[in-house]
């Protein structure tokens, strides 16, 4: 006897949910909510109806005698159901005896970021993540726990079970959840790939039930936070005056100059309102045997620094997802395919040479932007002869005019996978991927004229690249589970072999045909430089082309993992990896790496029973392991001849020339010594830390304490130059990594507001080891601050990677008398004619001179602490979310101005300078040379901060309007990077560039991050 | 599978040949270079804001620019990267197979050992004490004392006089094989080694005695192989290119590269870029004109400004001077960026310079980049030296040799002294690299007072005064400073030169 069941399901806030399942218990007969959160199914008395739904507790309702049921879903609080992704796996959270991190894709998404890692900033304790560059499209500088090497230091990411992917290029819209695998333990599974930590990223699928469509837009507007405040005319004038004199010099007569100008370079170089957009569609649903995914997005944002001409990103991304079940779930197959196409352009965010804001640091604001026609065009428009200085160059028109390029990536990440269970507990599983990707990159180099050192006056030059390549991977796992009553047993073995193959191809020829003269045009067909006669007779090959393979690179591996609980109170996994790698020679290929973790859950114990009330959870957990790293290119470990084929900046010709008819005849000589004992570099790390949560599952906690020690070091140690060569990749060199991080979350109801806190907070203390070199020390790069600076940043025995080093100062000189009584108490001075508004230099080992001898340890640009937090709140429709993150304990090398130029304009701090006794005791007074800017603390600042990374504010507007079809339809408006909280002077303190991969925070004049203001939808049907 | 067949030991020597033409073409500091800003023939110069390193070289002081502790840091690289490959193709010789080529074996080792010799003979006139590395090694090597390095260098040089077949490269062939090692080269070489070793150090141990130096020599000249060019100014393109219509340069003037004067000389080509071709002159550019074209002479960076003192050496009659020196107001040359030059004279160097077209533009082949495309030849040894060296060292004709250079000079014959010489010395190589090694080996006291002044000049425009001081030369013992961070990487194994720590 069945009669129609009617019903509607809310949540707390009373607002419907639609998706919901319905199921009569015991079978297979169900149904969904609707739009409107309503259902309506045949049951008869006895029915039970099981009411499903994910994040939600699952609900059992016996129909008896009512037709109408309307019921309340209770949020599942106590997640300790959810399930984490490990390495080839997935395990339940609460099981978990590593220190992992995991992160929701819908709080990723709520970020609108355009590069899923920044969204992930702030999110992760023990995970920094710093921009590298402002520019759309940037990298992002991943450390997790500290630099473990200065060699690559970024993470392994491993996306759907498919290791080696890139992570930057995924729409965050489709991601499912990211989680991160902080120690080794929990790493080791990956082995020689997981030194740094592996973050695991899964994409949405879909589930079984009502297909759904979602869209979400959004478009907003950017702009710079905050210019680097530059001199003015009538300052400028005033301080190179003032230094001419101080310099010995004759005054400067600006009066007798002609048409100065007072140029805003920094006003120019920004764009204001730089435009962002995005738009997603998604498609998910399914039945029983199958289900699916789809989603299509579009995505452009511009840049801050020149606008769309030159700095802009812009991405189409394709994915389907999709999974089936075959003979009653005996064998499961599926698929993942992304496919981006990426098309951007880029101005300079390199070192003093290749960044192109920097120039507009370094150009006086007397020169003008334009000279006559008011255009960048061609013909070009030269500013050359300024008044003034005829060195400086135009970084406006320069921008403008040089940076002419266009990259196009295709990017292809797809796999199938087959899951077969012939017998209950056991699970083969095998995935066959490919990683493709297709580059494309063509640029121009246009006639210019804008400075005596700045130009390009004999031809053009039009370059194209391509690169393609793929790697194949396909692993295969076996996985039993064995329940023996209170012993739960899960036993994993598996091998994964992986290839990489690729080709490239580069051509460059001068002059386009006249008609075709611009970017637009340039292309190699179009260009109609050819070989030709110079004045002397001599032939000029004007069209280079070059084309190679990329190495061959090939890895097998093989690894086992043994989980083991008691009653799920004892917990233990063991696992053990073994790794080969064409990267190293034969004899030296193999590495392995074991891991153990070990987990107690106190409240199981019958002794905690009295504490749950409060202490709804908690597990100790302990692990220790060892990890590999073998990221370094192919063939370290043998000498290569250098013959002269493949010529490139970094593979000199050896040619010479004989007779007087300029032909080149090719050499060959060793290029690099050999190192045939090149090994893995080793990460061990132990950890210990607890889960836990509290005051009615409302509060979560996670502590870790972790010690890692990275040895081995695959490292390029500088070699004396007697050796003749360039050093091979050596292993040495260690660094201890320590540090706590802790994890709160809370989450609550008051009323119809329902709000989430959350809270995380990191430190690390970074130590390096020995250093195999016979001073010890691995150095920092030269002329990188301007141009002829020394050595800065360097790794040594007992300080962190990449501490800055240099000349400490104890103010400056006020008076004559103040520099005898200095020198009297034995200090020596660096000025050779020092006089009164001076640096003190400190003589820190106070033998009476300045030299490198004294410089020291001037603190670091890798943060000790990083930490995050953010703000939910949803009531009756509206949701407001908060997200931050900052650091402290790091430091910021700010070197905006060229001091080897005296023309170089300065930052308004040099209004602070020295001018006469008790003027200033930081700033020196003002020379025309760069005797008082050696490198010291001068140059360091505090690089704490805090940055509101994030403000949204969203109404639910389906709640208006009734549509069975619209099930949301939220508008919100956002605010990103709207306040940085900073003592940092420079345009943006969140700087993850170094000059060197193992250096950060070097603010060379950095592109910085925009504020963006924007607002969107999402619409879901 | 390198090193196996004599092609492959051909191609290892041009990689030495590349490796020693790199201590050039890398821009780094070079040994021309220096030689010029040591010496009395020219200041630092250089742009009116640049760093003030090559003053500290000028005046023997490294408080002209005291962060200055690596200026020759690329330059010391370069040398022994040079060196390496010239040592690791000696060690590699044995496991070559001659047998279809048995006479290149010596010619190849000759030529090799040449280069080393060469190469160590500039790191060891630099420096004075240098590791010394004879065979391929990545220790960290303490340095080795002047006499054995000088006895190395010419064991090296007397291997290659005596292996390298007089026949190999015949000057008859110069337009295939100008710069090629022959062995009248290395019996030059080792006379100018000799010449400085023994003046320098006041010693005759080298392991050859002067008669066979000076035999060597007049083997150079019996071997008729070489001559002196009528004209003294075809020698250079500066000095003999005329600015012609449709903007050309009449080159007839200039006897070309690999002319009959040539005994050895470092090649260019003007195929340098930034992509992996490193060919090219780089120190040329440093020595042109600041910022100023003015055909046939072209713009560089305004190093090396010319000493009053040494225009004012020069004869009235003496050819050689406006052959040598670009005289700015005496040319009526306009437009000269006084303002962005330092140390401003009003003379240039004529000999080694950028060449312009009368339109202004650079002269310069290649992709025409006047920093980089720049190829003139360094002449390392011209027969002009031969016959002064040889005359020098007592050759029974001492007054034939002097009175060719002097009457081709336009000048009439004079006695053949030792001071005779060395004057004569100093106004025809002038610009030539060789007056500082020349003042050296008459013994450091006499360099240094020799070298010592205080003069007027102007930079950026207003008066300023070049000082150097006889007692900051004494100091130094005339040697340069080691690069720091090589001492640094050493962990004190090298030690500094007096007088730049």
């Amino acid at each position: 006897q069945t009669q129609l069941i009617k019903g509607k399901i809310a949540e707390v806030t009373g607002s419907p949910v639609p998706g919901v399942n319905i199921i009569l218990k015991g079978t297979s007969v169900g149904t969904t909510s609707d739009a409107n959160g309503e259902f309506s199914l045949q049951a008869s008395t006895s029915d039970v109806l099981v009411i499903s739904f994910i994040g939600y507790q699952t609900q059992e309702v016996e129909v008896g005698t009512q037709t109408q049921i309307n019921v309340v879903l209770q949020e599942d609080v106590s997640t300790l159901t959810e399930v984490v992704v490990v390495g080839y796996g997935e395990q339940k959270k609460k099981l978990v005896t590593g220190a992992n991190v995991q992160v929701a894709g819908e709080t990723l998404q709520k970020q609108n970021q355009v590069n899923p890692l920044q969204a992930l900033q702030g999110q992760a304790p023990g995970v920094s993540i710093m921009s590298t560059s402002g520019q759309p499209g940037a990298d992002m500088k991943v450390v997790v726990r500290g630099l473990g090497t200065i060699g690559n230091s970024g993470p392994l990411y491993v996306i759907d079970g498919v290791p080696n992917g890139d992570i930057s290029i995924l729409n965050p819209n489709d991601i499912k959840s990211i989680d991160v695998l902080k120690d080794a333990a929990s790493a080791a599974i990956y082995g020689a790939q997981a030194a740094n930590g592996v973050v695991l990223v899964t994409t949405k699928t879909g589930s079984a039930g009502k297909s759904q469509v979602t869209f979400d837009a959004y478009t907003g507007l950017q702009n710079v936070n905050r210019k680097a405040d530059m001199l003015n005319a009538d300052q400028y004038k005033t301080i190179m005056n003032e230094a001419a004199l101080n310099s010995g010099s004759a005054p400067i007569d600006f009066s007798s100059m002609n048409g100065l100008a007072d140029t805003k370079w920094m006003d120019y170089m920004f764009k204001k309102n730089a435009k962002t957009s995005n738009y997603t569609l998604g498609i998910t649903g399914g039945s029983d045997k199958s289900t699916y995914a789809i989603s299509l997005g579009y995505l452009n944002q511009e840049g801050i620094v020149g606008g769309k001409a030159v700095s802009n990103y812009e991405r189409y991304s394709f994915r389907t997802n999709s999974e089936h079940k075959l003979y009653d779930g005996i064998l499961k197959v599926g698929q993942h395919l992304n496919f981006n196409y990426i098309k951007n352009n880029g101005v300079d965010v390199g070192n003093q040479y290749s960044n192109t804001v920097r120039g507009a640091f370094n150009t006086s604001p007397l020169s003008p932007v334009y000279s006559d026609n008011n255009l960048y065009d061609s013909p070009y428009n030269d500013t050359r002869n300024s008044p003034w200085y005829n060195g400086d160059g135009n970084p406006y028109g320069f921008m403008m005019t040089t940076v002419n390029n266009r990259n196009n990536a295709q990017k292809m990440l797809a796999d199938v996978f087959a899951e077969l269970a012939p017998i209950k507990n056991l699970k083969f599983k095998s995935i066959l991927s490919l990683n493709y990707y297709s580059t494309d990159y063509r640029s121009f180099k246009p006639l210019y004229q804008f400075s005596v050192y700045s130009y390009n006056s004999d031809h053009t030059t039009t370059s194209q690249n391509t690169s393609n390549g793929n790697t194949i991977t396909w692993s295969n796992t076996a996985t039993y589970d064995l329940d023996l009553n209170d012993h739960y047993f899960s036993a994993m073995i598996g091998m994964e072999t992986q290839r990489f193959q690729g080709s490239k191809l580069s051509g460059s020829n001068w002059n386009l045909l006249s008609q075709f003269n611009d970017f637009s045009h340039a292309y190699l067909s179009n260009t109609v430089g050819q070989a030709h006669l110079d004045s002397d007779g001599n032939v000029i090959e004007t069209r280079v082309v070059g084309g190679g393979p990329e190495n061959l690179y090939r890895r097998v591996s093989y690894f086992a993992r043994l989980s083991y609980n008691y009653k799920e109170k004892y917990l233990f996994n063991g696992t053990i990896r073994r790794d080969g790698s064409s990267r190293f020679a034969q004899g030296n290929r193999w590495g392995v790496f074991p891991s153990f973790s070990a987990g107690w859950v106190l409240s199981n114990e019958n002794f905690a029973a009295g504490l749950s009330d409060w202490m709804n959870f908690f597990k100790l957990r302990a692990s220790w392991g060892q990890v590999g790293n073998q990221d370094i290119l192919d063939f370290q470990y043998a000498a290569p001849i250098n013959t002269s084929t493949n010529v490139s900046s970094t593979n000199l010709a050896a040619n010479y020339t004989f007779g007087n008819n300029n032909v080149n005849v090719p050499g060959a000589y060793p290029s690099r010594f050999s190192n045939p004992s090149l090994k893995w570099e080793t990460s061990e790390q132990t950890d210990i830390g607890f889960d836990a949560k509290t005051l009615g599952n409302r509060l979560d906690i996670a502590f870790d304490y972790y010690i890692k020690t990275t040895k081995d070091w695959l490292v390029t140690p500088p070699i004396l130059a007697t050796a003749g060569a360039a050093a091979p990749v050596i292993n040495g060199g260690s660094v201890k990594n320590r540090g706590v991080e802790l994890g709160l979350n809370w989450s609550a109801n008051v009323g119809e507001l329902k709000y989430q806190l959350g809270v995380n907070g990191a430190y690390n203390k970074n130590t390096v080891g020995a250093i195999p070199t016979d001073d010890g020390i691995i150095h920092g790069l030269t002329n990188m601050l301007y141009d002829n600076s020394e050595e800065f940043y360097r790794a040594q025995n007992g300080y962190a990677i990449g501490y800055f080093w240099g000349f400490k100062t104890a103010g400056l000189f006020q008076s004559q008398d103040d520099i005898v009584a200095w020198k009297e108490a034995g200090n020596g001075v660096l000025q050779n004619d020092v006089r009164p508004g001076d640096v003190k230099y400190v003589d820190t080992n106070h033998d009476g001179k300045i030299d490198s001898n004294d410089k020291t340890d001037l603190g670091h640009g890798m943060p000790n602490v990083t930490f995050g937090f953010n703000i939910g709140a949803q009531y009756k429709g509206f949701d407001l979310s908060i997200t931050a993150y900052g650091a402290a304990g790091n430091k910021i090398v700010q070197s905006y101005r060229n001091h080897a130029n005296k023309y170089a304009n300065y930052t308004t701090e040099i209004l602070d300078r020295w001018t006469g006794e008790g003027t200033s005791n930081r700033i020196p007074r003002v020379t025309e040379t760069n005797v008082n800017w050696q490198f010291s603390d001068l140059y360091v600042h505090n690089g704490d901060y805090l940055r509101i990374s994030n403000i949204a504010l969203g109404y639910d507007l389906s709640r208006l309007i009734k549509s069975s079809y619209l099930s949301k339809m939220r508008v919100y408006v956002q605010g990103q990077n709207l306040f940085t909280f900073t003592k940092y002077n420079g345009m943006d303190p969140e700087i993850g560039y170094g000059t060197d991969k193992w250096v950060a925070g070097v603010d060379l004049g950095y592109y910085p991050r925009p504020k963006i203001v924007m607002m969107g939808v999402n619409f879901k049907f | 599978n390198f090193y196996r067949t004599v092609a492959d030991a051909e191609m290892a020597l041009v990689g030495c040949y590349d490796g020693y033409q790199r201590t050039s073409s890398n821009g780094n500091l070079a040994f021309y270079v220096t030689s010029e800003v040591l010496s009395d023939n020219t200041y630092g110069g250089t742009g009116s804001t640049d760093g003030r390193g090559y003053q500290a070289l000028d005046r023997f002081d490294p408080s002209q620019s005291p962060a200055d502790n690596n200026l020759f840091n690329g330059t010391w690289s370069d040398y022994y990267a040079g060196i390496f490959r010239c040592n690791k193709l000696l060690s590699k010789l044995d496991g070559v197979n001659f047998e279809s080529k048995p006479e290149a074996r010596v010619r190849i080792e000759g030529e090799t050992r040449f280069l080393r010799a060469l190469m160590y003979f500039d790191l060891v006139r630099l420096f004075e004490k240098v590791p010394l590395l004879t065979a391929p090694t990545t220790d960290n090597v303490p340095q080795a004392s002047p006499a054995e390095i000088y006895k190395q260098i010419a064991e090296d040089l007397k291997f290659a006089a005596a292996n390298i077949p007089a026949d190999a490269y015949p000057k008859a062939n110069a337009a295939q094989n100008d710069g090629r090692v022959t062995s009248y080269a290395a019996k030059a070489l080792l006379a100018r080694v000799y010449l400085f070793y023994t003046g320098y150090y006041g010693v005759d141990d080298l392991g050859v005695t002067k008669a066979e130096v000076l035999a060597g020599l007049e083997d150079v000249v019996a071997s008729n192989e070489f001559g002196l060019l009528t004209e003294y100014k075809a020698l250079w393109p500066a000095s003999s290119y005329v600015p012609a219509a449709n903007n050309t340069l009449d080159r007839s003037g200039y006897a070309g590269e690999g002319n009959k004067e040539t005994v050895f000389a470092q090649k260019f080509n003007n195929t340098q870029d930034y992509n992996g071709n490193v060919d090219g002159n780089r120190w040329l550019v440093m020595m042109g004109m600041r910022n100023t074209n003015w055909s046939p002479y072209g713009k560089g960076w305004g190093a090396c400004t010319v000493e009053p003192k040494l225009v004012a050496a020069f004869d009235s009659d003496d050819k050689r001077k406006s052959a040598s020196i670009i005289d700015i107001a005496g040319e009526s040359i306009t437009g000269f960026d006084v303002k962005g030059q330092r140390e401003y004279t009003g003379y240039s160097n004529k000999k080694y310079t950028p060449t312009a077209l009368p339109d202004g533009s650079s002269n310069t082949g290649g992709s025409n980049d006047f920093q980089i495309s720049q190829d003139q030849d360094f002449v390392v040894i011209r027969y002009a030296d031969v016959l002064l060296m040889a005359a020098e060292m007592g050759s029974p004709n001492a007054q034939t040799y002097y009175d060719a250079v002097r009457t081709r000079a336009g000048l009439s014959s004079r006695a053949v002294t030792q001071a005779n010489i060395l004057e004569e010395r100093r106004l025809e190589f002038a610009f030539e690299g060789l007056r500082y090694w020349d003042l050296l080996r008459q013994g450091l006291s006499t360099a240094a007072s020799t070298l010592a002044e205080t003069q007027d000049v102007l930079s950026a425009g207003v008066a300023d005064q070049v000082v150097i001081k006889e007692a900051d030369i004494t100091k130094t013992r005339g040697f340069m400073q080691i690069p720091t961070t090589q001492i640094t990487l050493s962990n004190g194994v090298l030690v500094q030169n007096n007088g730049w720590n």
